[in-house]
This record gives C-alpha cells, structure tokens and sequence, in this order.
C-alpha cells in the first residue's frame, strides 16, 4: 500500500514573526492602499523600469 | 537596525502582516501589505493603521505613538520576512504624504549601509531611477533583495 507523505511548505520567518492564518481573510474585501498600487502603476507605466543591474554596478563603483 | 520592533503576524502567504504599536496613544494596530501591482514581480508596500472602529485600513494618519524607529524597523523586517520567500519579487514603496516619503527616506538613509548589505535600492528622481543617495529627494523607492 502506498502512503502518502504530508507536504509541509516551511516559510522562512524572522524570529518574533508568527503565520496567523486568518489573517489574510480579515481584509479579503478592502481594496488595500488602491491609491498606492494606482500611483505605484501610474510611475512604472510614466518612468518606466529600472535596469537593475547597470544601477547596481554604478552604485558599487561608487563605494 | 531591527533589533528593536514590535511582534509580527502574517497571513499564510506572506503578503499581509499586522503588529500592534504601543505608545502614549495607547495600542493602534499597524498593517503592512504587499500587492502585486500590473508588472509581473513588482509589489506596493502599503502601510497605514487600523482603525479600531470601522476595521478599514487608512495610510493619512498620523499617529505619534512615540515609535516611529520601532515602527519603522518593523515595517524594514517584514520586507526581509517577505523577500525571503518572493526573492525576485521588486517592491515600489511611496509615501502617502511628503512628509511620509521624507520619513522613509530618513529610515533608509540611517540605515543604509546594513539595507545594501542586502538589498538593491533605487530612488525616483523627477525623471529616472537611480541608486540610491543620501541627501537626495526621491518620490519614490525601489528595492530589491540582492541574489
């Protein structure tokens, strides 16, 4: 007979971090911070994306 | 830089997260949510207090609880609690007020070197992004954990 092994996905937390599962249910119906995510959509369509990598460089030859 | 910071819980996914700062306006309830915005990888760090009454979420408060180090090295570690389980995921963070971006640049600046021990940090000037500075103002931030 074939048993099947329980999947556990470990998350890694800091200490003094705690998975309260209901949490994220408890604001299920707000449109969390919409004004932000607009503005956030509104600067990368405007600004566009960064290049990660050559601003990294950049940054490291400065220090 | 997080040594000091209030208790954390987070919803199973690790988008969503909420502590309880204390001060002399008494115990306000402070969330922190991570939204996928239309690009792919990209997330809103959205920060604002509870209100006690209504349970609505509101990020124009001021609340002077007396914490604002405490409050902000909180907010700093759910962004490391979240980049360890979305690595790729790039977060934009802007202040709901000036006042509010200029608090966040103050955080970042104070603590810049131990962040770009581990993280990669862009500030939106008029036109562009670019690493991140002291003494610059920026509108906006990008962050992204180092691989």
């Amino acid at each position: 007979m074939e048993t099947k092994k329980k999947k556990t996905v470990k998350k890694k937390l800091p200490k003094d971090f705690k998975i309260n599962p209901s949490l994220g249910d408890n604001y299920a119906e707000q449109p969390l911070f919409k004004d932000k995510v607009d503005r956030a959509n509104h600067i990368l369509k405007t600004v566009g994306l960064p290049n990660f990598e050559a601003t990294n460089k950049k940054s490291t030859a400065h220090n | 830089m997080l040594d000091d910071r209030y208790h954390v819980d987070t919803s199973p996914d690790l988008l969503t997260f909420e502590f309880v700062s204390v001060g002399p306006k008494g115990n306000i309830t402070k969330v922190v949510r991570y939204t996928e915005i239309n690009i792919k990888g990209f997330y809103n760090l959205g920060f604002g207090d509870k209100d006690p009454i209504t349970g609505y979420l509101r990020d124009l408060t001021v609340t002077n609880n007396s914490d604002s180090q405490k409050v902000l090295s909180t907010v700093a570690s759910t962004l490391y609690a979240f980049t360890a389980n979305y690595p790729n995921a790039t977060i934009i963070a802007t202040g709901s007020t000036e006042a509010r971006t200029r608090l966040y640049r103050m955080g970042i600046t104070n603590n810049l070197t131990d962040i770009e021990k581990d993280f990669v940090i862009l500030g939106l000037t008029e036109k562009t992004w670019e690493p991140f500075r002291k003494n610059i103002k920026y509108g906006a931030f990008l962050v992204r954990k180092k691989l």
